[in-house]
C-alpha cells in the first residue's frame, strides 16, 4: 500500500506542476459548491422515512425507491402535461422563428431592422409586466386552465429568441445559393423549404433544445394559467409536493429529481448544443 | 430574374445605383412576380407578428391602462384614477420601496460575486487541463435545474436544525459557524444571493470562456515572447479585453435577477417579514393574494420600464459593436 502511494506521489510530481496542482485544487473546491446540493437532493430522495431522522448527510442505506413511487403517483399527469406543452411549444416557436428569421435575414426591406428590434424586445419584457392581461386574455379565449393556454403562451414568448437565433444563423449563408435557386424559379416558399430548411437542421437542434429547456423549467406561467393536476405543468406539481406532509422530504426530493431528468439528460448528452444556444442568444445581439 | 437583382443586394445604396437598369427591367417585366413575393413575405411574417403584437405590445398597453384604474379583479368595476397607483407606490407604500431596495441589493450581491467568479472559472478552464470538459459540465449543471428544483434543494440545505449546511458545519467541528440562513431577516437576502450565484455562475463562465477564446492569438504570442508569466498574461492581456463579455454578462444577469420569481417565492416567500420581498414576488402578492389588480399592473409596468432602461442601452452598444 505504502509503496503504491509513493509511486502515485512520484507520478503526480512528474506529471503535474505546482500551478496545475493549485488549479485542480480550486476547480475541485468549486465543484464541491456546485455539486453538493445536487448530491444532497439525490441522497435524500433515496432515504426511507426513518433514515431521514439520521440527519441530511448520512448516505442512504440501500436503494429505496418508495419515495420515487409515491412522488411518481402525484406528478405523473403533470409530467405528461409538461411533455405535451414543452414539445408542442418548442416545435411551434422554432418553426415560426425560422420563418421570421429567414425573411428578416434574406429580404431586407424598408423598416425590416426596426421590425427585428420590435420583435427582439419581447425577449426582455419581464413576465410580471404582462401577466394580468395574459390571464384575462386566456379567460376570454376560454382556454384558461388548459395546456393549450400554456402552449400558446410559450410559443408567443419564445418567438423573439427563436427569431434572433435563426436570423443570426441564416445571415452568413451565402446569397449565391439563394440566387441560383431563384433563377431556377423558386419562390420565397421554395427557397425556404428547398435551401434554408435543409441547411438549418443544426440550428433547429440548438434552438429546439434551448426552447425545450426553458419551457420545461417554467413555473410562473404554469402557476398563473392552470389549477389542478389535469392541466398543470410538472414544476407546479413538484412545488405543491412540499405542503402536504411535514416529514415527506424524501418524496419532495424524489419528485424534484424526476422532474429534472429530461433537461438533465439533454445537458449530459447535448452540452455542446446547449452552450451554442446560450452563446448565440447572449453574445450576438 | 437577374442574379444580381437579389433583394439583399438591391438594398445596398451603391448596388442600387449600379443595377438601376436591372431594377427597372425587373419592375417592367416582373410586376406580377414582385406582387407574389410581397404577399409571400407578408404570409411568412404574419404568425410572428400577430403573436408578438398581441402578447407583448397589446398586453403591455392593456397593463398600462389597468395601472391607471382602480380595478380590483373580476366582477369589480374599473374607474380611471390617473397616476394615483404610481404616486401611491413611491409615496405611500413602504413595502414597495423595500422590495425595490431588496431587488437592487440582491442584484448587487449576485452580480458582484457571479461576474468575478465566472471570470475565475473561465481562466481556470482556459489553463488547458485534460479534465476541462468534465469541469465545464459540472459548472453548467446547476443551470439545468428549474428554479422550483433549486428552491427545493436549497430549502433542504438551509434548514437551521436539520439542514445540510449546518449539519456539515457541526460534523467538521465548526458548530459555532452555523447560521439561521433564510429564516433570519438579516440573512435572507444573502442566502438567496448564494442560490442565484450557484445557479448562474456557470453561465457567466461560459460567456467569459468564449470571450477568452476570442482573444487574438498574436497578442498572446507577443506576451509569450516578452516573457510574461501566465499570471501576467491574463492580467495584462486577456482580462482587459473582456469588456464586451462583462457588459453582456452583467446585463443578462440583471435581467434575470429582476424577473426571477419562483426561486424567492418558494424559499422565503419574501420573508421573514418583508426582509426578502422583491419586486417580482411583491407584484404577485399584491395582485393574486390581495386582488389589487390595478396596483399590481402598476408594479408590472414599473418593472417594464426598469428592464427597458437596462436593455435598450445594451442593444445600442451591441449594435454599435457589430457595425464597428
Amino acid at each position: 500500500m505504502r509503496k503504491r502511494k509513493a509511486a502515485l506521489g512520484k507520478w503526480l510530481q512528474a506529471h503535474i506542476s505546482q500551478q496545475r496542482y493549485m488549479t485542480y485544487v480550486i476547480l475541485i473546491a468549486l465543484s464541491f459548491f456546485y455539486l453538493f446540493p445536487i448530491y444532497s437532493m439525490i441522497n435524500t430522495s433515496l432515504k426511507t422515512a426513518e433514515e431521514l431522522a439520521y440527519g441530511p448527510l448520512q448516505p442512504a442505506g440501500k436503494l429505496y425507491l418508495g419515495a420515487y413511487s409515491e412522488a411518481f403517483q402525484r406528478i405523473r399527469k403533470p409530467f405528461i402535461n409538461s411533455a405535451i406543452m414543452a414539445i408542442s411549444a418548442t416545435i411551434l416557436s422554432s418553426v415560426i422563428g425560422a420563418m421570421t428569421g429567414y425573411i428578416l435575414s434574406r429580404y431586407r426591406f424598408r423598416g425590416s431592422s426596426v421590425l427585428f428590434f420590435f420583435i427582439i424586445i419581447g425577449f426582455y419584457v419581464a413576465p410580471q409586466s404582462i401577466l394580468i392581461p395574459l390571464v384575462r386574455f386566456m379567460g376570454m379565449l376560454g382556454i384558461y386552465n388548459t395546456y393549450f393556454a400554456l402552449i400558446l403562451t410559450h410559443t408567443a414568448y419564445g418567438i423573439p429568441i427563436t427569431t434572433l437565433l435563426f436570423r443570426n444563423y441564416f445571415d452568413p449563408i451565402p446569397s449565391s445559393l439563394v440566387e441560383s435557386a431563384q433563377i431556377d424559379g423558386c419562390s420565397v416558399m421554395g427557397v425556404f423549404t428547398r435551401i434554408m430548411l435543409p441547411l438549418s437542421l443544426p440550428a433547429f437542434a440548438v434552438v429546439g433544445i434551448f426552447q425545450f429547456t426553458n419551457i420545461w423549467n417554467d413555473y410562473l406561467y404554469g402557476l398563473t394559467l392552470t389549477q389542478g393536476v389535469a392541466s398543470q405543468p410538472v414544476t407546479v406539481a413538484v412545488a405543491n409536493l412540499k405542503g402536504t406532509t411535514v416529514a415527506a422530504w424524501n418524496v419532495h426530493m424524489a419528485g424534484a429529481f424526476m422532474s429534472s431528468i429530461p433537461v438533465l439528460v439533454i445537458y449530459l448528452f447535448f452540452l455542446r448544443l446547449i452552450i451554442k444556444g446560450l452563446l448565440l442568444g447572449s453574445v450576438k445581439e | 430574374m437577374y442574379p444580381s437583382c437579389h433583394p439583399v443586394l438591391l438594398t445596398s445604396k451603391n448596388l442600387r445605383k449600379q443595377y438601376k437598369v436591372c431594377i427597372e427591367d425587373v419592375e417592367r417585366n416582373g410586376k406580377l412576380q414582385n406582387w407574389k413575393r410581397t404577399i409571400q413575405i407578408i404570409a411568412f411574417l404574419t404568425p410572428a407578428l400577430v403573436l408578438v403584437v398581441t402578447f407583448v405590445y397589446v398586453f403591455l398597453g392593456w397593463s398600462g391602462w389597468l395601472s391607471l384604474t382602480d380595478w380590483k379583479g373580476l366582477g369589480g368595476s374599473a374607474e380611471f384614477v390617473g397616476f394615483k397607483n404610481y404616486i401611491k407606490m413611491f409615496t405611500n407604500d413602504r413595502i414597495f420601496i423595500k422590495s425595490l431596495k431588496n431587488t437592487l441589493v440582491l442584484s448587487g450581491i449576485f452580480i458582484g460575486v457571479t461576474v468575478p467568479l465566472g471570470l475565475l472559472n473561465a481562466i481556470l478552464l482556459d489553463l488547458g487541463l485534460k479534465a476541462r470538459p468534465l469541469f465545464r459540465m459540472i459548472y453548467l449543471i446547476p443551470l439545468s435545474f428549474s428554479f422550483v428544483v433549486s428552491a427545493t434543494m436549497w430549502l433542504w440545505m438551509y434548514a437551521p436544525e436539520s439542514g445540510a449546511i449546518n449539519s456539515l458545519l457541526r460534523i467538521i467541528g465548526l458548530g459555532s459557524l452555523t447560521q439561521p440562513w433564510i429564516t433570519s431577516s438579516s440573512q435572507s437576502i444573502l442566502s438567496l444571493a448564494i442560490i442565484y450565484i450557484w445557479q448562474f455562475s456557470g453561465f457567466a463562465t461560459l460567456v467569459y470562456y468564449a470571450g477568452i477564446a476570442s482573444v487574438p492569438q498574436q497578442l498572446l504570442e507577443a506576451a509569450l515572447v516578452d516573457g510574461a508569466s501566465t499570471f501576467r498574461k491574463y492580467v495584462s492581456v486577456v482580462i482587459p479585453l473582456q469588456r464586451p463579455a462583462t457588459i453582456t454578462t452583467v446585463v443578462l444577469l440583471l435581467m434575470y435577477s429582476l424577473r426571477v420569481f419562483d426561486l424567492v417565492w418558494l424559499t422565503t416567500g419574501g420573508g421573514p417579514g418583508y426582509s426578502s420581498q422583491i419586486l417580482a414576488t411583491y407584484m404577485w402578492r399584491v395582485t393574486f393574494n390581495r386582488n389589487q389588480f390595478a396596483y399590481g399592473s402598476a408594479i408590472g409596468i414599473f418593472m417594464f420600464f426598469l428592464s427597458m432602461a437596462i436593455i435598450i442601452p445594451f442593444l445600442a452598444i451591441v449594435r454599435r459593436r457589430g457595425e464597428a
